[in-house]
């Protein structure tokens, strides 16, 4: 990614001797008016190159006393970014050197990714854990080309990125080469179906309000990426004007909260209802969202099915029946969702057939209501808004902010007299969900000594090893409940929600930048990361061993794009073919990837491939001794598929 | 998340008489399903039915859960009609890629199975 630079080989003005005739009208345009004009000339004679001939050599110092980015560097001190992860870009090279030597590399602190998805992604899991976005730097063009898919992920996710990208804008300043291949008229089109904000600055003061500005925006609800192009030119030309910049002040804007009249008719439904549903996705935020939601389903004693967008209800809480949704949403009377990203999935039923259909699970005298904040910012072109919801009450507000208010109407509402048909509720409520964790122990003994690996007992030693420490789970393999179903997650940064759009090569580096956010906390960070999501961002492994932070990964060895190889065994079986054939394009065998091989070779401590269970716990016990020690460490178990 | 069990009666009033003619001379109890277990253990990896079932029947993950298999509850012709049209997004099996015999033996296979373990042997288990 260096910047191509095609020195010439003749001097200066021998140089400028040899110019075309365009080029030389080009330089013309630059030098005195008072120039002399060069007389007509007979078609087919030599043109002398006047202008090249008698312009006086342009001004070429060597050294500056200041320059554009230095400036940046003071704006985005003011933003409280402690990171800016990047992989290393001419287009950008005059804010890195201000950031490592005027900026003293200290808010931000540059993180070096070996890609610009992973350091995309690590973004995107630091800021779920910190509540604050990282900044990230891309090569212009083929560096956000690279992070494009990270983006969308992070859109979908609801997730601020601050992303700065490097652009020259003046064709006339471009380098021939790199700087051409590298820059674009309007580099943000890329990417502006996924971020919410985008400008190119003109001048330093239009960085320094479009920096602040962008700040806000993308910690608004709904957070979303926003996108920065800076000008390379206004990164490495002096700064001409030092004396009139400013940097204007930043006031975040505080959480929209529904409104009151709406709320009051929410509280008045949900106090009635015989059968009430809470269904909650990406609502939490921090613990006091965890701790208000856990107060309004007691008032109630009401059920709460978390999606998991975020961690937002206690796992072994007696009203926690994330998975019953189906059986509770069939038989409600009131639905409530929260902050869902996909309410009418979430309520209707949907088969993957030959005739693919959808149909609703909900009685048609239920009343739903929604809260979140999707309603205020909706984009046309990727169709991640999923299907329109019918709702009787639709309350556009942020859901951690409105809960208070919607807790104190349900107060206001409550008929004492319905306080022992709640507890009657809340009873049965817990009674049901002992039998669903006995249920769920139960399930987990299947296998529990058979090789490959079960993925309930892979999930079951990990958590008898951490449940002690201060843990956070921060990734996982598809569709693998089984944390959910055994581990007592109690806070809200014990998980830190899925990738938003799917975008495989996510798990590996959000679970890093999630790391990184961990190790500020002391935490424990652990993610089980599937090794096809692995391959797709290996070089992961060697930032978390540059950067020296502490994370355990448990690689879900299935040696397959399992997912994918379960969709063609439907499509086979579909056509009456067999499922002989599934394998070709989907697995990971032939050879076998030694993951623990792979990380040492990036500097991470690897143990595996583990295929006894026997084995299993005192390799994860090896692993967690570094972890704990600092480091990243990474465990290769190979598993059942699911 | 619903129960495929409670779905597969309803599979039955619709398409279940024509299985149960296809498989007249099949056995009407699990104890004499009369299929060959180590053979459905084969048919069980090769067909593929352990890649969201797992290969010893502890369920897994499809577009959904994959049920426990292991020790089904179901009787042998709900399992056959089961997989000939299963209701849910599970792939179907027709008899052209899993004949008779063969989902007899898987059955087999899958009675044979030891199933779960009492948790509480597995001090793990209750942390």
């Amino acid at each position: 990614m260096s910047r191509a630079r095609d020195l010439p080989t003749v001097g200066r003005r021998n140089f400028l001797k040899g110019a075309t005739l365009v080029g030389a009208a080009g330089l013309a345009s630059q030098v005195s008016q008072a120039q002399p004009t060069a007389a007509p000339l007979a078609h087919g004679a030599p043109r002398p190159n006047l202008a090249a001939e008698t312009m006086p050599p342009l001004p070429d110092p060597v050294t500056q006393t200041t320059g554009g980015s230095d400036f940046m560097v003071d704006v985005l001190k003011t933003l409280d970014l402690d990171y800016c992860a990047i992989s290393p870009a001419s287009m950008f090279r005059g804010v890195h050197e201000a950031i490592v030597n005027y900026g003293k590399n200290v808010k931000p602190e540059l993180l070096t990714c070996t890609h610009e998805e992973i350091a995309v992604s690590m973004a995107q899991g630091y800021a779920k854990i910190e509540g604050k976005p990282m900044a990230v730097m891309t090569h212009g063009t083929v560096g956000l080309q690279h992070a494009a898919m990270a983006l969308y992920n992070s859109f979908c996710d609801r997730v601020p990125i601050y992303l700065m990208v490097g652009n020259i804008i003046d064709a006339n300043k471009r380098a021939p080469g790199g700087d051409w291949v590298h820059s674009a008229q309007d580099p943000a089109s890329l990417v502006r179906d996924f971020v919410k904000w985008d400008d190119q600055p003109a001048s330093l003061q239009h960085f320094a309000e479009s920096a602040v500005r962008a700040y806000k925006i993308a910690t608004t609800p709904p957070m979303a990426p926003v996108m920065l192009s800076l000008d390379t030119e206004l990164q490495e030309n002096p700064i001409a004007d030092a004396e009139s910049l400013r940097i204007p002040k930043l006031a975040k804007v505080a959480p929209p909260q529904g409104d009151a009249n709406a709320i009051v008719e929410t509280a008045k439904l949900l106090v009635a209802a015989e059968h009430p549903v809470l269904i909650v996705d990406r609502m939490v935020r921090t613990q006091a969202g965890m701790d208000q939601l856990v107060e309004l389903a007691e008032v109630l004693q009401c059920p709460v099915v978390d999606q998991g967008g975020r961690l937002n209800f206690p796992t072994r809480h007696p009203l926690n029946h994330s998975f019953r949704r189906n059986t509770l949403v069939a038989q409600a009377d009131v639905i409530v969702g929260i902050e869902l990203n996909d309410y009418w999935g979430a309520v209707n039923l949907y088969d993957d057939r030959i005739v693919r259909r959808g149909r609703p699970n909900y009685k048609p005298s239920a009343k739903m209501v929604s809260i979140g904040v999707r309603d205020l910012f909706t984009k046309a072109n990727y169709q991640e808004f999923q299907r329109y919801a019918e709702l009787d009450i639709a309350i556009g507000g942020d859901g951690e902010a409105t809960l208070l208010a919607l807790i104190e109407a349900v107060k206001r509402a409550v008929d004492p007299s319905r306080k022992s048909a709640y507890e009657a509720r809340g009873k049965k409520l817990a009674a049901a969900k002992l039998a669903q964790v006995d249920q769920f122990k139960s399930d987990a003994t299947i296998g529990w000594d058979a090789s490959p690996i079960t993925m309930g007992r892979l999930c079951a030693e990990v958590y008898a090893q951490v449940y002690r420490d201060d843990w956070s789970l921060v990734g996982n393999g598809i569709r693998n409940e089984w944390p959910l179903r055994l581990w007592n997650f109690d806070k809200s940064y014990r998980w830190n929600g899925a990738s938003g759009g799917g975008g495989v090569g996510y798990n590996a580096p959000a679970s890093l930048g999630a790391a990184l956010a961990n190790k500020n906390h002391g935490r424990l960070t652990i993610t089980i990361n599937g090794d096809g999501d692995l391959m797709f961002t290996p070089g992961t492994l060697w930032t978390a061993a540059h950067h020296r932070i502490p994370i355990l990964y448990v690689v879900h060895n299935n040696r397959a794009y399992h997912q994918e190889y379960m969709y063609l065994q439907t499509m086979a079986n579909r056509r009456a073919r067999g499922v002989e054939n599934a394998h070709i394009g989907t697995t990971l065998t032939d050879p076998d990837i030694d993951y623990a091989a792979l990380a040492k070779s990036l500097g991470v401590y690897g143990e595996g491939p583990i295929s006894d269970p026997n084995e299993l716990a005192p390799a994860l016990a090896r692993t967690l001794a570094k972890v704990r020690r600092g480091e990243p460490a990474l465990i290769d178990v190979v598993t059942e598929p699911r | 998340m619903g129960s495929v069990f409670s779905r597969t009666i309803a599979v039955l009033a619709v398409s279940g008489l024509a299985v149960l003619g296809a498989l007249g001379t099949l056995a009407q109890s699990q104890e004499s399903s009369g299929g060959d277990s180590i053979n459905g253990k084969r048919v069980y990896i090769a067909a593929g039915c352990f890649e969201c079932h797992g290969r010893v029947g502890q369920g897994g993950a499809y577009t959904g859960p994959a049920p426990v298999v292991a020790k089904t509850v179901l009787p042998v012709e709900a399992f056959v009609a089961f997989l000939r049209e299963p209701p849910n997004n599970m792939p179907a099996y027709t008899a052209s890629v899993l004949p008779d015999k063969a989902a007899l033996d898987i059955y087999a296979y899958l009675q044979s199975l030891p199933g779960p373990r009492p948790p509480k042997d597995i001090p793990m288990l209750n942390d």
